[in-house]
């Protein structure tokens, strides 16, 4: 209880940094006061009419109060609209974290069942055909960025083959699960192959250290089977680096997928905070921030409480803490 | 036909590597153009910018407007392979049904509400589905009446009536009489930019005798007024919609109109979707069931996306999206609207106090440095026709030979550098502004080279993000400025641009962006505006030409080629499907906007 206490505090506090920081940042942004401004139709050479418009949105107020009404709107649910767009900022976040989660969560999905057997594989054949295939396999995957991928894979896909369009439409999985399934087969793959490499390079790494271990030298005098051996003792206490990988990535795909979205006209997370950052829309960019930061926040936490699960001794200490 | 799906297929990929590398170089929305193409996120009023760096702004009349590649000249020849082409099946019969999808260039305005609309030439091609005129322009490129029953001015000209048509309604049942059009030409004459269009209008107020009508009144004869009337000034909204969203922000993005299709959704950057409107005034259109419009910014994309099915239609300016349909005519139905469409250039402030763009000395010697030919052949490929004036071939006023140079003379650059430098000694020194867009920057590099060369000791290249570059013009805060401008079937369409009224200080949003005040060029713009003559007229513009060229004003580029392509069915995409409800034969092509058509005559042709 203690221990989620701590991590409450240290929530807040990183909630706090990152929004005060980000809303502190906008307005250093050139011209966003003239931009505002033009977005609402109002000259700032008439000081009058420019007044009202900045006092209405709290922007000639100092940042501390600035930041006080954000917290507030924030609470009350008053996010307002966007100026460019006029958008809903609740409706226009809420679209891009649907996109952006489903861009996650396939990719996590399918980089880990991917990463996962192949890792093991490698570790328990190490050095043999197929772990030095999968090694030179997965380097070359870690070297393909999202904006090589991406074009490839619209070149055989789209141009050459034509199974898929080059645009995909963010079809609902409940409407049509097949158009569903086209919209995001080429974005999930493009983010999936890199962190499969990744993954099951890490995973295949410490699986090999894991192997080495006293205990399973005991199993192997036991008896036990290969797969057993495998799977019910190595993989649990070789998962801490490709949990802590998979944590980190989670929050960086929800917003940061935006060369994948771009390329594939998904208007997720991160193509909207940047849009939102270049338009000056301070409030859609405080507020998706702070979901991010949230994200990020909530999925460490999780890890935390599964490190207890991976590795008895971690609970233990804690519960001595 | 392999040989060609192959090289198709190449085009494709290589297409599709540079824009993405150029996404990843830039890793930004707004930097997704590729070759001298022009799109983008929505910028701040007035203006909507390209994701290539080129940029569009809106303009509040007819005339639509772009900043772009300061160069990015054409070839005054046109190589055999490269001939522009028509190619769109003989029209039969038109069909009734059907739906399309098309990309455009940048998600170009918000709000939709007439007065404040953000309206570059996506824009225009987007919110003619929802909204109707007053009036269009008919291929003797005069308006005539549309949504307007009759638009007829007094002797003077200082008094317009504007009739609305019987039995018309807005989408949401609302009347569209005299009262509708004076809600909305009350709304532009209070609007932060279209204000600044019909500042000269006085009073705008319903016929007491008759309530189809409404009468404007303008300070001085205005014989062009009309004109004004077949652009965003023209289009209505229904007046109840209107007043529902001056208290409800959501609204603004919901647009009412008259016109042949019904709005459906709006996403910011993802699309706009409108159905038929089946009780359209102006039977037998619409023939589609409904019509998409998604933004695609970067032109290479939105070629791959037709291409690969994603959409149906596109624009483009870019120089290869132009070579590669023309290559490939017989795969698809395409057209050139290129008529009365803009000029890429270089904007200079002219009037800023301490500037050496204030000595036409220095502005002339920039004009002579630049080798826009090569420019044009590295951007655009050759396609475009190089500019010597604000004016493209087909709008009154062009020249052949204007004054201006057309070619490269570094020796009278140098010579006139020198001849400033002595008079004012000290550092010479410029600043050069552009997008984040590559192919404007290489642009860019270009013209530093030319004017470094000439005697400029230094010039510094700002780089500039689309959403804050519109504002930069607006404030008045450059010295070179990449831009695109001056389409429009009238010069009074480029009066606000240029007319010292419209020049304000430094840090006031102007739509006379170089702040030129030039009284002889004023009373060149008063007199168009007040004749109806077209030789007069015809002569004004050429004197204006002249005027630009002998003041260096502007650094011209390259006249803009668009064109509109799509699936082999597609048909209805020229102006001539578009008959005048007052007998006077077609409308004209694209309205005077590049680039743009009639939605409302698009029909599938499935036979």
């Amino acid at each position: 209880m203690r221990y989620i206490g701590q991590k409450f505090i240290q929530l807040l506090i990183v909630l706090f940094a990152v929004t005060f920081t980000v809303s502190l940042a906008l307005s250093a942004l050139p011209n966003s006061k003239e931009r505002i401004l033009a977005a609402k139709s109002v000259n700032p050479a008439n000081v009058e009419a420019a007044n009202a418009v900045l006092d209405s949105l709290h922007l000639r107020d100092s940042q501390i109060k600035q930041y006080g009404y954000f917290m507030k709107d924030l609470v009350t649910g008053d996010w307002g609209v966007t100026f460019q767009g006029n958008q809903s900022i609740k409706t226009s976040i809420w679209d891009g974290l649907q996109i952006s989660l489903r861009l996650m969560v396939y990719a996590q999905v399918i980089a880990l069942l991917l990463a996962i057997p192949i890792a093991i594989i490698s570790a328990y054949r190490n050095g043999g055909f197929f772990d030095r295939t999968a090694t030179t396999t997965s380097f070359g995957m870690l070297s393909l960025p999202s904006y090589i991928l991406a074009p490839l894979f619209i070149l055989l896909f789209s141009v050459r083959w034509g199974w898929f369009t080059s645009r995909s439409e963010n079809t609902s999985l409940f409407d049509d699960p097949w158009q569903h399934f086209k919209d995001y087969f080429m974005p999930t793959l493009v983010l999936a192959l890199p962190l499969a490499a990744t993954y099951m390079r890490l995973l295949r790494a410490d699986l090999i250290a894991t192997l080495q271990g006293d205990f399973i030298t005991t199993a192997r005098a036991k008896g036990l089977s290969t797969s057993r051996i495998l799977l019910g003792h190595a993989l649990r206490p070789s998962t801490f680096s490709l949990v802590t990988a998979a944590a980190l990535n989670t929050g960086t795909l929800v917003g940061g997928s935006l060369v994948v979205e771009t390329a594939f006209g998904l208007n997720g997370l991160g193509f909207k905070t940047v849009v939102g950052i270049f338009g000056n829309e301070f409030r859609l960019v405080q507020i998706t921030v702070l979901v991010l930061a949230m994200i990020y926040v909530f999925v460490n936490f999780f890890v935390d409480i599964a490190y207890g699960w991976i590795d008895p001794r971690i609970r233990a200490a804690r519960a001595l803490t | 036909m392999a040989t060609t799906k192959h090289r198709r297929r190449s085009r494709a990929f290589g297409a599709t590597l540079l824009g993405f590398a150029l996404v990843a170089a830039a890793c930004s929305s707004d930097d997704k153009e590729s070759v001298s193409d022009d799109t983008a996120a929505p910028t701040s009023a007035a203006s909507e910018t390209t994701a290539a760096g080129t940029d569009t702004t809106a303009a509040p009349d007819t005339a639509e407007t772009t900043a772009t590649t300061a160069g990015g000249g054409g070839d005054t020849t046109v190589a055999p392979d490269t001939v522009p082409v028509d190619s769109v099946a003989s029209e039969g019969d038109p069909v009734v049904g059907g739906s399309l999808i098309m990309g455009i260039e940048a998600d170009t305005s918000s709000p939709w509400r007439p007065a404040e609309m953000v309206c570059a030439i996506s824009c225009h091609q987007v919110i003619r589905s929802v909204f109707d005129t007053l009036m269009l322009p008919g291929a003797d490129k005069l308006p005539h009446p549309y949504l307007a029953s009759a638009v007829e001015p007094n002797e003077d000209f200082t008094v317009w009536r504007i009739t609305a048509r019987e039995g018309v309604k807005f989408h949401d049942g609302t009347d569209f009489d005299g009262a509708a059009i004076v809600d909305n030409l009350t709304r532009h004459k209070t609007a932060l930019l279209t204000g600044t269009a019909i500042k000269s209008v006085t009073s705008i107020e319903v016929d007491p005798a008759d309530p189809m009508t409404a009468v404007v009144t303008v300070e001085k004869p205005w014989a062009t007024f009309g004109f004004y009337l077949t652009g965003q000034i023209g289009y209505m909204a229904s007046p109840t919609w209107l007043a529902a969203s001056d208290t409800d922000d959501t609204l603004k993005s919901k647009p009412v109109g008259t016109g042949p299709f019904v709005f459906e959704d709006y996403k910011p950057n993802e699309y706009f979707k409108a159905t038929k409107n089946p009780d359209y005034w102006n039977q037998p259109y619409p023939y589609l069931d409904s019509v998409e419009f998604v933004p695609i910014n970067d032109a290479l994309q939105r070629k791959q996306a037709l291409d690969t099915g994603s959409v149906n239609l596109i624009h483009a300016t870019n120089g290869q999206v132009i070579t590669e349909i023309r290559d490939n005519a017989g795969d698809y139905s395409s057209r050139e609207i290129t008529a009365d469409g803009e000029t890429a250039y270089s904007m200079l402030h002219v009037t800023q106090e301490g500037s050496p763009l204030t000595d036409v000395r220095v502005r002339c010697a920039l004009a002579y440095s630049q080798d826009i030919p090569t420019l044009n052949d590295a951007i655009n490929l050759g396609v475009n026709k190089i500019a010597n004036g604000p004016f493209s071939p087909d709008q009154v006023g062009y020249l052949e030979d204007s004054g201006y140079p057309m070619t490269q003379d570094m020796a009278k650059a140098q010579e006139l550098i020198a001849e400033y430098k002595a008079e004012n000694p000290g550092p010479l020194k410029l600043a050069l502004a552009t997008t984040t867009d590559e192919t404007n920057l290489v642009t860019a590099n270009f013209q530093k080279q030319w004017y470094e060369e000439a005697g400029i000791d230094e010039v510094t290249i700002d780089q500039i993000d689309q959403g804050n570059y519109i504002v930069q013009a607006l404030l008045g805060n450059f010295q070179v400025f990449q831009w695109r401008n001056h389409g429009g079937l009238d010069l009074d369409t480029q009066y606000f641009w240029w007319h010292s009224s419209s020049s304000l200080d430094v840090g006031a949003l102007a739509l006379n962006f170089g702040r030129i005040k030039d009284p002889d060029l004023d009373a060149l713009l008063d007199q168009n505006r007040a004749s109806a003559d077209p030789a007069e007229k015809k002569q004004i513009a050429e004197d204006v030409n002249r005027l630009f060229a002998k003041q260096c004003y502007n650094l011209w580029g390259t006249y803009t080629v668009w064109v509109v392509a799509g699936n082999p069915n597609i048909r209805g995409i020229a102006g001539t499907n578009l008959e005048l409800p007052d007998g006077a034969g077609p409308a004209n092509e694209g309205s005077g906007i590049a680039g743009t058509f009639y939605p409302q005559t698009l029909w599938l042709d499935n036979g």
